[in-house]
């Protein structure tokens, strides 16, 4: 029952959290393009947010390939986390098979996450730039994730994946977890600036 | 009279207060986003012709974002540490004036490359403001800054020599037609096209050529597109350098102003200029560039690519292509003039910056810095086999040149409208 409080509560904070940053862009300025278009904004947004961010389409992706690659999944793993985690109240409900996937996934996103560890510490670039709420954050996606796994293989384990699912919701708005937010501000504001120069379309000739 | 302690604390409270203000929805993003997973690092020019840590864009990136939230983040006030933050000291504002105008050229490269498009390029633009604010930007471009305006304040007195010069120019253009009707008319009310040349007889000669066979309704502006104060990202100033230009429009009654191949000042007058007004302007926008591959598309000026036998490549200017959009255009241009084209690899959205842009090449003693970091460029020539190296930017082209000699590169460096005249059939 506390935990289940305590990751209500990093919920609610989570919510407020990223209200409050939405408003604070919000009341920032922002200038639109004015002159006339070259191209089309819409179809920079369009492309800014899908084929805009294939790994074929960035050089820096096929030489970063592992870093790309482990972004995206444990990203995606993280979402589908945040899914289990809203229904996970009905965890007894769930059809077994189901849950033993979902411990593979978790603990597969666990992984990939503390991999992240490695290479911050491993890259001399990376170590020298990386910041405490760097590490931080990692730790607590990581446990989130690891706890994803073990709720979801072991029910006795679900007040341990409230609890630090809380924390970590809570801590969200405060360090670089905030991110996942103005990640759709950065997408957006760059394809509407190079769509609307036609600079991001389809094809180019 | 300031004591030195505090003139540096005066300079910290305007940096501060700059860095609060300038802020927009773009550059909080750009400054939020960003989670240091270094897959940016090849993407930058420095970075490949010198690879360390601070050639990165997510170290210079860095620099600001930690000052910024040691000034502006609730947490990081309290506990600057846990972001990195250091002090904020004179020394950092020196650091980060030259890092916003040394080892960055605004390309915007590293912004395609990022998984989540962060504008680092525009975070550098507000370091340049923070430095030009107190006191810590290049003194030659503040220099030429001031001396556009002050050109433009004492019109009358350089009107006559700048319509003697013409003169002469104009005695060039009739020489190259044969014909003693070739005109370069300036300042005449009626023409269609107000084309803005930059300093130096090849960006007036080639274009009245052009213009001239095909018959163009045009007039010669008084002053140069170019516009150091936007390298200075001050706003103000740069807003007062365009203005002469969109006043000068105003007055002969043009419906565009064409602008002389220059990357930043097409960027600028097309992109800029009408949001600093906060309204579109009242005329078209267009590079040469651009009206001359509609003069080949309509058959205005015909071209022979025999007339240019010569392996020939094309170098992206940053303003113009990732940023303006135009890459289709010259290409069209060059391949009627040129029987030889070769691309470089990469190109168009992702060529890389010849490293001479945003004002590098006027700042005589980052000379070594910017060749440097033009490295990779020189070689990107190389591997084409080309002899000519087309561009349509004249910082580009200064840098190329200077490239070509310290890499021994054996090319000659031309723009489209002068690769045109060569070509003409």
């Amino acid at each position: 029952m506390v935990t289940a409080g305590l990751a209500l509560a990093g919920a609610a904070i989570l919510v407020a959290g990223t209200v409050t940053i939405m408003v604070a862009i919000q009341r920032r300025p922002y200038q639109a393009e004015i002159a006339p278009t070259k191209g089309s904004p819409g179809q920079g947004v369009l492309y800014a947010f899908t084929l805009g961010m294939a790994p074929w389409a960035k050089e820096s992706a096929r030489r970063h390939w592992v870093a790309y690659l482990r972004g995206i999944v444990f990203h995606i793993i993280i979402f589908v986390g945040g899914l289990f985690l809203i229904a996970s109240p009905w965890l007894t409900e769930f059809p077994s098979l189901l849950r033993v996937s979902l411990a593979a996934l978790f603990a597969l996103g666990a992984a990939l996450t503390f991999a992240g560890f490695g290479m911050r510490l491993s890259d001399p670039a990376l170590r020298r730039l990386s910041t405490p709420d760097d590490y931080f954050a990692l730790a607590l996606v990581t446990l989130f994730l690891a706890s994803g796994a073990a709720s979801a293989a072991q029910i006795e384990f679900l007040p341990a994946f409230w609890a630090i699912s809380g924390i970590t919701m809570a801590y969200v708005p405060f360090g670089k977890l905030r991110h996942f937010l103005y990640f759709f501000y950065e997408r957006a504001f760059l394809g509407l600036v190079f769509g609307s120069r036609g600079v991001l379309k389809w094809k180019h000739e | 009279m300031n004591s030195p302690t505090k003139t540096k604390q005066n300079k910290l409270i305007i940096a501060k207060e700059m860095l609060g203000n300038l802020v927009d929805r773009r550059v909080l993003t750009a400054l939020e986003v960003c989670v240091r997973c270094g897959i940016c690092t090849e993407s930058c020019h420095y970075y490949q012709s010198n690879p360390k840590i601070e050639h990165t864009p997510y170290y210079r990136a860095e620099l600001v974002r930690r000052l910024y939230r040691r000034f502006f983040d609730p947490v990081g006030r309290v506990f600057p540490q846990w972001f990195g933050a250091g002090e904020t000291t004179e020394d950092l504002l020196s650091k980060l004036a030259e890092t916003a105008f040394s080892s960055c050229t605004l390309c915007q490269r590293c912004t395609l490359a990022c998984p989540f498009g962060v504008e680092t390029a525009e975070i550098m633009r507000i370091t340049r403001s923070v430095a030009t604010a107190t006191g810590n930007a290049p003194d030659i471009l503040v220099e030429l800054a001031n001396a556009a305006i002050a050109k433009e304040e004492n019109a009358e007195l350089f009107r006559d020599i700048y319509l003697d010069q013409i003169k002469d120019l104009e005695k060039e253009v009739q020489d190259i037609l044969g014909s003693s009707k070739a005109r370069i008319p300036v300042g005449e009310k009626g023409a269609r096209m107000l084309y803005v040349p930059l300093a130096g007889a090849h960006t007036i000669v080639p274009q009245a050529v052009l213009f001239n066979i095909a018959q163009e309704s045009w007039t010669l502006g008084m002053f140069e597109a170019s516009n150091y104060a936007v390298f200075l990202a001050d706003g103000v100033k740069a807003k007062h350098i365009a203005e002469r230009i969109t006043k000068e429009a105003e007055q002969v009654k043009a419906k565009e102003i064409i602008i002389a191949e220059c990357g930043h000042a097409y960027t600028t007058m097309r992109w800029d200029v009408p949001k600093w007004r906060g309204s579109p302007l009242p005329f078209k926008v267009r590079s040469i560039i651009e009206v001359l591959d509609e003069y080949v598309r309509e058959g205005r000026l015909h071209l022979d690519s025999a007339q240019n036998s010569q392996p020939t490549t094309y170098h992206d200017s940053c303003n113009l292509g990732r940023k303006g959009g135009i890459f289709e255009e010259p290409r069209r241009v060059i391949r009627a003039a040129a029987s030889d084209y070769r691309e470089m690899t990469p190109n168009r959205l992702h060529s890389y910056c010849c490293g001479g842009g945003s004002g590098l090449v006027a700042v005589e003693e980052w000379a070594d810095i910017r060749l440097q970091a033009g490295k990779l460029k020189a070689e990107q020539i190389r591997q084409t086999g080309a002899k000519i190296v087309v561009t349509s930017c004249d910082n580009c082209r200064h840098q190329i040149k200077e490239l070509s000699e310290r890499h021994d590169l054996g090319i000659e460096v031309t723009s489209v409208s002068e690769l045109a005249v060569k070509s003409l059939a």
